[in-house]
């Protein structure tokens, strides 16, 4: 797997690099030395697994994940951060603390690879956003890695994003119509101004005023889907 | 200064408008008394007034706050009080008797004995009610204050454990000294050094109110010489130091604490790095402590916000419990650029 290393430190990105060597399975395809950096750096090398710091000048590294519209897998390494720390420890996301041990890489790295053998994300939809891909939400001192199959709807909410999965719907600061275009239109569908919903999520239908529709999903949220796409609705749920 | 004048109010106030109640129920005059009888009594009044002011002030308060019975436990005064006020009352009781006699060749008969037997508890409640009411008073106050005391003590405390050496600190010099064993050992050691001594003096921080000037110093250079290595070509470094710098004392990690800072919220954002200078001049016998860091000052709210400004706030404190307002701090911004933090310290305390 293609792991790229970002770090403003570059002894900490040595260390890191030293320790990796034993590991076959990693391959290090880069390193970037601030978030600007990363954000070009995975867009040219497309790698499968971040080594990221948390603190370094400019964004953070929680703030890029946030930038990024699908995110790799991520190991976090932090000196020490009662911050990040909090955020880690509620959602037991991975992270390193620096120095690290070297036993500890090897349990991450383990786990990491177990994981990601399950779930080989086939090609399809060329580009597009697709239900295995996940995305980073962070809410205050709490955080998530969310695929996007898990996501029952994307609700618009001023100039942010309400995401509803599980039992949280925190918010991010994206707008809807730049999400719509990246999602994979087979399985997220607009169903108004203010709303996409995941299409395997949707529990019932119920004719609605004026010809539209009221979806409920599972998880008991209801959509209305307005006239316009009420019919569009219809054609991609009769598939 | 406000106790005292409060201890006054009470006491002239307090005292006259005893004496003015007296004074008008006499006038009433409930009891049908003669004329002469109520004179006499209006008098009577007006004698015991300024002596129980002049007893309460002088025997009791005065006894009180020699023997230190404030200090001491509330139970323990007990018997104190109880023989103090029996001292003012048969005082009262004597001068009275005594004015009595030599004024008014009042005869000493049962009538006199009678007087006495009606005069001595009323003394004994009033110097009670004043030893009752000054003494609860002193001790709420000296409770209030404890209290206090204990809140800034446990305060300062806290706080001070925040500023004391950044783990995030500790932790990358560490993480940068592992790498550095393979590609240079020997400045590993030198680094290793260096770490060690700067927690050795973190530890003397607790023990000592100041240092001399060149040990915080060197404490600042090795400290600074870590950052270097971590921060590598985005940490520039400058050292202007007045020789006469090592006549001064200043507490322990002061300087080591706002340099600590000027990396922390300056030169660390920066994607570019940035420079922090360390100069000391002498002004007016005192020693002028200036660092300039490259990054720029977010105003207190934002700071607070954040979680920070314990390190500045701390470092005012402790400036000021130890050189009063002697020693001065300013942080402020040079320009868009830089940031400047300056102390001034008095000579040797």
């Amino acid at each position: 797997m293609k792991a790229l290393i970002i770090d403003d430190e570059r002894l900490a990105r040595k260390e890191l690099i030293n320790l990796l060597q034993e590991y076959h399975e990693v391959e290090i395809v880069g390193q970037a030395v601030n978030a600007e950096d990363a954000e070009e750096k995975i867009k040219e090398l497309e790698p499968d697994l971040l080594f990221l710091d948390i603190q370094m000048p400019g964004k953070t590294g929680f703030e890029l994940l946030q930038s990024l519209d699908a995110v790799p897998e991520v190991i976090f390494t932090t000196a020490y951060d009662e911050h990040a720390l909090k955020a880690f420890d509620f959602n037991a996301l991975d992270y390193l603390l620096k120095p690290i041990e070297p036993v500890r890489l090897q349990k991450s790295i383990d786990k990491l690879l177990k994981r990601t053998q399950k779930a080989d994300p086939e090609e399809e939809g060329a580009k597009k956003l697709c239900p295995e891909h996940q995305v980073f939400v962070k809410d205050g001192n709490k955080c998530w890695f969310v695929k996007l199959e898990d996501i029952r709807l994307f609700e618009s909410d001023g100039n942010y994003i309400r995401v509803y999965f599980d039992k949280f719907k925190p918010m991010i600061n994206k707008s809807l119509n730049v999400l719509d275009e990246k999602l994979n239109k087979r399985f997220f569908f607009r169903a108004s101004r203010k709303h996409i919903i995941n299409l395997t999520w949707v529990e019932g239908i119920e004719t609605w005023f004026n010809g539209g529709l009221m979806v409920v999903l599972r998880g008991g949220e209801k959509v209305e889907v307005s006239r316009r796409q009420a019919a569009r609705f219809k054609e991609v749920m009769s598939l | 200064m406000r106790k005292r004048r409060l201890y006054w109010t009470l006491q002239i106030g307090g005292w006259s408008v005893y004496a003015l109640v007296n004074l008008y129920f006499n006038g009433l005059n409930l009891l049908g008394q003669p004329e002469e009888t109520i004179t006499l009594q209006r008098i009577d009044v007006l004698i015991q007034t300024p002596l129980f002011f002049l007893i309460s002030h002088f025997i009791v308060r005065g006894t009180a706050k020699k023997r230190g019975w404030v200090q001491k436990e509330f139970g323990k005064n007990i018997p104190h009080l109880f023989f103090i006020v029996l001292i003012a009352a048969s005082l009262t009781l004597f001068v009275m008797n005594l004015i009595s006699f030599l004024f008014r060749g009042v005869q000493i008969d049962t009538d006199f004995f009678s007087q006495m037997l009606l005069d001595t508890p009323t003394f004994v409640i009033l110097y009670t009610g004043w030893a009752t009411i000054y003494f609860l008073y002193q001790y709420l106050q000296s409770y209030n204050k404890s209290l206090k005391y204990e809140a800034a003590m446990n305060e300062m405390y806290l706080n001070q454990l925040k500023a004391q050496l950044n783990p995030h600190f500790i932790f990358n010099a560490l993480n940068s000294m592992r790498a550095l064993v393979d590609e240079e050992p020997a400045k590993a050691k030198v680094a290793i050094t260096q770490l060690s001594n700067i927690l050795r003096n973190s530890l003397v921080m607790d023990k000592k109110r100041v240092i001399g000037f060149n040990q915080e110093l060197n404490t600042v250079k090795d400290y600074l010489a870590l950052e270097s290595i971590r921060f590598e070509e985005r940490l520039r470094v400058n050292f202007d130091i007045h020789p006469e710098s090592e006549l001064f004392d200043i507490p322990p990690m002061m300087i080591q604490t706002l340099v600590e800072n000027a990396i922390k919220h300056g030169v660390s954002k920066l994607m570019k790095g940035g420079r922090v200078s360390l100069t000391t001049t002498i002004e007016n016998s005192k020693l002028k402590i200036r660092i300039r860091n490259s990054g720029r000052l977010v105003n207190e709210k934002q700071r607070s916000k954040r979680g920070g400004g314990y390190g500045l706030a701390n470092t005012k404190e402790r400036l000021k419990l130890i050189y009063g307002g002697e020693a001065s701090f300013r942080i402020y911004n040079e320009n868009d650029k830089f940031v400047i933090t300056e102390v001034k310290i008095p000579q040797r305390i």
